[in-house]
């Protein structure tokens, strides 16, 4: 019986450790939040009292000058090719790759995949002069479309990865009823991806929706082009010192990956996860 | 048109889209800056003047700007890949522990790992200028007065602390997978043959860790050595260059100099450097792992 007491007393101290380390932890973020709600008098009077009533007022104005409808459905429009693009290539890819054999197969994956070795930061000077020749900067779709060549090679060593998993008797057998390749891929392979489709998928969004480095290379020339965070990163650089309305907009860049993050918790976690041993 | 042609056309046919998209937007210009690497150029006039290995001189022997970044990057990434798997280990075995709360507490630690890295660095921006002097009108340390983000040696600290605190919760999450994977029977077995609680996990829980300690060790690596976000939002690479980082120096040296001929050269130089990092590091743990 004292062991069990003195186990439950361990297990309550830990819980408040872990409270109280989890309070600090995230008390920037929380403090980011009250102050955005706050006039710029109240923000240099106390940055640390609660708002004296509450106020949108920074809200409706940093919605509007930042156009944040149209930023938003910018960041959707973007995402959503680029993660189309790199799920259909890739998987296609993915197994023909593991399903033929041959040289060009080993050669094509090797030319697949190499480039995750390649950091962003190592090609990004030419790579906006060669975008600037196709015709693929200063475009959302454009964008979009570059993040295909970035996204391919992880998501194609992943998917490829998980191809060994599906036993090649489920193809064949297709084959012999008259299925074609293509046939077969798509009513018999792509459902089976399924599970690691949705990890490309939760690593892909996570990645291009807080993308900084390529859209500011790209897109930033054009107002309407912009993305959320390349706009909040241009706006609280306007607002200098002004608090109130530079915390709205880093507020307002970050609510839907936070949103989106509360409600499928257990997804986002299981997918960085499975991307993270995979990869 | 033969079967085994009709066979080798369609395995071309699907492969293909990702071969072009890839050798499109990662070899071409990987080859570019190869090329531009030899050169002077700045970037708008059409035609690149070939200066052979200059450019590579001035790296390593006329100006110290590029190599003093990639001392910054070292240091930023040892001290980057120690505190976050250090901290993301000990919380990861405190949160492995069964209470209620658990679950909402890892959301809480992941929070920040899905925020933009920018937005992070605004953040403590805040936090270092409006936040501590409000701390330290209240409690008058010095330790709020310290001038975080102006002064040369702090503000490495700074920098390399909000670094591991935004990206804290995806190693967190990737111990606990880790933890959660150790087989029960051999813990029980450890138990029965009368191990303590500390011989347990140091004996056994750890030295089974160990594909969850090669990848956090390589993830932080990889991300530690293309820090860039933060550092752009929090201290734009200054005081001076005192946070300077090889990506930002390469940034800088393209698109603030326009000297692109001297940035492709020092993206190569950068590309090496990872490379040659990151291999030494996996050569080096996977002849460490303990099998069961």
């Amino acid at each position: 019986m004292r062991r069990e007491t003195k186990r439950k007393v361990r297990k309550w101290m830990l819980v408040i450790c872990l409270l109280v380390v989890a309070c600090f932890y995230i008390y920037p973020v929380f403090l980011m939040v009250m102050n955005s709600f706050k006039p710029f008098g109240e923000i240099i009077g106390d940055v640390l009292a609660f708002p004296k009533s509450f106020d949108l007022s920074n809200y409706t104005y940093v919605v509007d000058k930042m156009k944040y409808l149209l930023l938003f459905r910018n960041n959707v429009i973007i995402t959503v090719i680029g993660i189309l693009g790199i799920v259909v290539f890739s998987s296609m890819a993915a197994f023909i790759l593991e399903r033929r054999e041959g040289n060009y197969c080993k050669i094509a994956h090797t030319i697949i995949i190499t480039p995750m070795l390649i950091p962003f930061q190592a090609i990004m000077i030419t790579l906006l002069k060669s975008m600037n020749v196709l015709h693929l900067s200063g475009s959302k779709i454009g964008l979009g479309i570059q993040y295909w060549g970035f996204g391919i090679p992880m998501a194609t060593f992943i998917i490829f990865n998980f191809m060994k998993t599906i036993p090649r008797e489920l193809d064949e057998s297709a084959t012999i009823d008259g299925a074609s390749t293509f046939r077969t891929f798509v009513s018999i392979i792509f459902p089976l991806l399924k599970s690691v489709i949705v990890t490309v998928i939760v690593l892909d969004v996570m990645w291009i929706w807080n993308d900084f480095l390529l859209p500011l290379l790209m897109v930033n020339s054009n107002n309407e082009t912009k993305t959320l965070v390349l706009a909040a990163y241009t706006f609280v650089g306007q607002m200098n010192t002004k608090w109130n309305y530079a915390l709205t907009a880093m507020v307002l860049a970050i609510v839907p990956s936070v949103i989106v993050f509360i409600l499928l918790q257990k997804y986002i976690v299981e997918g960085v996860v499975a991307g993270a041993v995979k990869g | 048109m033969s079967r085994k042609a009709k066979r080798q056309l369609e395995t071309v046919l699907f492969s293909l889209p990702a071969i072009i998209l890839v050798c499109l937007m990662m070899y071409l210009p990987f080859v570019l800056s190869g090329y531009y690497s030899l050169t002077e150029w700045n970037g708008i006039s059409k035609e690149a003047r070939l200066i052979g290995l200059d450019n590579f001189k001035t790296i390593f022997v006329e100006s110290g700007d590029f190599l003093s970044s990639i001392w910054f990057t070292t240091r930023y990434t040892v001290f980057f890949v120690i505190f976050s798997n250090i901290f993301a280990l000990a919380l990861a075995v405190a949160l492995t522990k069964r209470f209620r709360a658990a679950n909402f507490f890892r959301g809480i630690f992941f929070i920040p790992y899905i925020m933009s890295m920018t937005i992070v660095g605004f953040i403590w921006k805040f936090i270092f200028t409006s936040g501590f002097e409000k701390l330290y009108e209240i409690t008058e340390w010095s330790l709020w007065n310290y001038s975080w983000l102006g002064d040369t040696k702090l503000v490495f600290y700074s920098v390399a602390f909000v670094g591991v605190w935004q990206s804290l919760g995806f190693y967190i999450v990737l111990y606990i997978a880790g933890l959660q994977a150790v087989p029960k029977d051999v813990l029980e077995a450890a138990v029965v043959d009368g191990a303590t609680g500390r011989q347990k996990f140091f004996k056994v829980t750890l030295p089974l860790l160990g594909p969850s300690f090669t990848t956090c060790i390589f993830m932080s690596l990889t991300n530690g050595l293309k820090v860039f976000d933060i550092i752009l939002a929090l201290t734009k690479g200054g005081p001076g260059t005192a946070t300077n980082s090889v990506t930002l120096q390469i940034y800088k040296e393209a698109f603030t100099n326009n000297n692109y001929g001297l940035g492709s050269a020092q993206s190569i130089v950068y590309f090496l450097f990872v490379l040659i990092i990151t291999q030494l590091v996996l050569k080096g743990f996977s002849r460490k792992e303990v099998d069961l």
